[in-house]
């Protein structure tokens, strides 16, 4: 089980707000480590998510949904 | 890799989805790998990876030498990429907007469209000219054009406009290794960016491996019986919204052909849609009078207008610059819900 | 400069000037009584180049076969300096299936891949393609160049300018050279060119910019070589305005009433000049002259035949070459 957090986008404010954008696999879906997962973003910029490690992968945190960075988005079991 | 086996069978993985956007890069990258003719060229493609992410990445993987911002002098750029294209390279090179035409028309039309005619058929120029089109995020006159009807108007030049990210990818594949001017016509709004308004069929499958879409050959999104609703871009996407609402409504199925080129246009298709349903609608972002819409109105009715069971129908935008204000972009841009009417009265005419 | 570069620049000159002649001379035969555009064996517009041979013998010396060139509407000079087949240049400028576009571009168009020649009837656009050539030769690791030949009165275009900045900033291996015949059509210079020489633009793209005044072939030769030479060496553009004569009009069956110096446009005719100075220097005889007049004739005859006697194209081709 890994976890996966949402990026570190902005160094000035660690725990920044943003929006899980796109999620380009769907809950459940078989993954491979180093594929892409989703896109985030905080303010202006964008951010890609990748999957940490091969497995399935669970969505904890829905599209267009505010998360914070650092933030547990999702698992690879 | 390892894969962690489990008591039942082994999961296969998924199949990949990407945006537009990224699905466009991968063609251009893979293009790039396989040839070292391929560079690209324009407005902030380089660090930025284009205003609307259509080179990003390319910077790192291929560095400065092939991946190469350009002043703003369209003019210039554009006529650096037919040289280039005339000496033996393979350009891919970006108009930031679409709009942004008149400032570099010349060179477009007049030279990069025209050389090979000119010529006999003796110099060639293969180059991609790849542009953003397309409105509905409120970047009102200057900035929310299509104008495909205006580029596939002037002879000479290829013209593509993908609405999936799919044939983003193969489009784009081969118009880089077509041998003649290409121009890429990518609407804003099926990019899948997390920072416009969310599309879902702009995340979509898409092939790992190089492979060419056919120019010249249109697709049929969806069949149907009732009636035809040939379109283009993100209308595309529109009109399959719309034929799933008829369909589960009314139980009226369209067919829906994605015509993805312009010139070539491929007309059988459309004719042979037509033969099938008796019903025409045209879904088209352009500007209404004097292109596509009418294009494919005259094509059927030169043809054989005794097909048609009812008049063609079109939905476009009318012949005013797109506006700013919400209220009235909306009420000029082809939605669903001008779809939807246009498509009603079409079945019950 | 040595004795056989001077007569070689003599030589080029003098058949370019007799070409042009040969030229005039079949465009307008049947074109009498009055004129008639788009009558005759050589249909459309014209735009001949006497008293230009100087810019394009000095500047197209220096270049080898696979440098690139490109022209503008009064091309002849350029391409016959450059060494275009003059066979399929001249069937082509007469619509022929024999010329160098097969006869679809005519004498404004003018394609030679065998000499990266191609010319523009949209003033000052040949230029962003000729940088688009050098580009092209700089990533391909070569010291071949390109030369982008304009008028006066185009160096005022948008593309003139966004063309040496980019150039200037890429360090690309293209010289500009202005022809400065003094009209652009019937508006002279001084009404349209707010500084005094082109030349002096160069500086503001930070490029050398020279002139060349009594449109001197010599001159023009050496400054060109200089220009060539940077190139090659990686060392980026050179602009060079060359002072030349338009000795007839801006296109044939131009009546010229807006010049009022015409009287005295003959006088300044560059060749007989040069030639003065050649016998001078004991370079050229009358005997020379002559066997190179009539070397020049022969030549320009044959195109000319060559060009009467080729097929034209069949109307049922009308479609093709669009698209490779």
């Amino acid at each position: 089980m890994t976890d996966v957090r949402f990026p570190q986008l902005s160094q000035e404010q660690p725990d920044a707000e943003g929006v899980l954008a796109t999620w380009f696999v769907a809950d459940g879906d078989q993954v491979a480590s180093g594929q892409l997962l989703g896109e985030v973003m905080v303010e202006k910029v964008s951010g890609e998510v990748l999957a940490p490690a091969t497995g399935r992968v669970r969505l904890l945190v829905a599209e267009d949904q505010t998360a914070r960075q650092g933030e547990l988005i999702a698992r690879v079991e | 890799m390892s894969v962690t086996e489990s008591a039942t069978a082994p999961a296969e993985p998924a199949v990949r989805r990407l945006t537009t956007a990224r699905a466009m890069v991968e063609g251009i990258a893979q293009e790039m790998e396989r040839d070292a003719s391929v560079v690209v060229l324009g407005e902030d493609v380089a660090k930025y990876g284009g205003i609307f992410s259509s080179t990003a990445g390319l910077l790192d993987k291929f560095g400065p030498q092939r991946v190469i911002d350009t002043p703003i002098s369209e003019t210039a750029f554009i006529g650096l990429g037919i040289g280039a294209a005339v000496e033996g390279m393979r350009p891919v090179v970006e108009l930031m907007f679409v709009d942004f035409f008149g400032v570099c028309m010349d060179q477009i039309y007049n030279h990069m469209a025209k050389i090979h005619f000119e010529s006999g058929g003796n110099v060639r120029v293969p180059m991609v000219l790849m542009t953003a089109t397309g409105g509905g995020y409120s970047d009102a006159e200057q900035h929310s054009q299509c104008l495909w009807g205006t580029f596939a108007h002037l002879p000479g030049m290829k013209v593509v406009v993908p609405s999936n990210p799919a044939d983003a990818k193969g489009l784009m594949i081969s118009a880089i290794r077509d041998d003649n001017p290409v121009v890429y016509m990518f609407h804003k709004g099926i990019m899948g960016l997390p920072w416009m308004a969310k599309n879902a069929r702009s995340i979509a499958p898409v092939p790992p491996e190089p492979y060419e879409t056919p120019i010249g050959k249109a697709s049929i999104a969806r069949e149907g019986s009732d009636a035809t609703v040939v379109t283009v871009s993100l209308s595309v996407h529109h009109a399959l919204d719309v034929a799933d609402q008829m369909s589960a409504e009314h139980g009226v199925e369209l067919e829906v052909i994605d015509l993805r080129s312009l010139v070539p246009l491929d007309r059988e298709a459309v004719l042979a849609s037509v033969a099938k349903t008796g019903r025409l609608l045209v879904v088209d972002e352009d500007y209404q009078s004097f292109g596509l819409s009418g294009e494919i109105a005259a094509t059927v009715a030169e043809t054989d207008p005794g097909m048609l069971r009812a008049p063609v129908r079109r939905v476009a935008v009318p012949d005013v610059p797109i506006p700013y204000a919400r209220s009235l972009e909306t009420a000029v841009l082809p939605t669903r819900e001008r779809i939807m009417t246009a498509a009603r009265e079409l079945v019950r005419a | 400069m040595d004795d056989k570069t001077r007569l070689e620049l003599y030589r080029v000159m003098v058949l370019s000037r007799t070409y042009e002649e040969a030229i005039l001379r079949e465009y307008h035969a049947d074109k009498k009584p009055a004129f008639d555009i788009g009558a005759g064996l050589v249909p459309g517009e014209m735009h001949l180049s006497a008293g230009q041979e100087p810019a394009a013998a000095g500047v197209c010396a220096h270049l080898r076969r696979d440098d690139a060139v490109t022209a503008t509407h009064r091309p002849h000079h350029i391409a016959i300096a450059h060494g275009v087949d003059l066979d399929k240049m001249t069937a082509e400028i007469f619509g022929r299936e024999t010329g160098l576009g097969r006869g679809r571009g005519g004498h404004m168009h003018l394609f030679d891949p065998q000499t990266h020649f191609s010319c523009s009837g949209i003033v000052a656009e040949g230029l962003p393609p000729a940088t688009g050539q050098a580009f092209a030769f700089q990533r391909q690791g070569s010291d071949r160049v390109a030369v982008a030949f304009t008028g006066e009165g185009a160096a005022n275009q948008g593309a003139f300018h966004e063309s040496l900045n980019l150039a200037a900033l890429w360090n690309l291996p293209v010289v500009f050279v202005i022809e400065d015949n003094e009209w652009a059509i019937s508006v002279p210079r001084g009404a349209s060119t707010a500084i005094g020489s082109n030349a002096d633009r160069a500086a503001a793209y930070g490029i050398p910019g020279q002139r060349i005044e009594d449109n001197d072939v010599e001159a023009v030769y050496t400054a060109a070589g200089d220009a060539v030479a940077r190139a090659r060496a990686g060392e980026g553009p050179t602009l060079i305005e060359v002072h030349t004569v338009r000795l007839w009009g801006h296109f044939e069956g131009d009546a010229q009433g807006y010049r009022p110096e015409l009287a005295d446009v003959p006088g300044r005719d560059p060749i007989p000049a040069y030639e003065a100075r050649l016998t001078d220097a004991g370079i050229l005889s009358a005997g020379l002259v002559t066997s190179i007049k009539d070397e020049a004739v022969a030549r320009v005859e044959k195109a000319i035949d060559f060009a009467k006697s080729s097929p034209v194209p069949a109307p049922e081709t009308a479609l093709e070459y669009v698209f490779a």
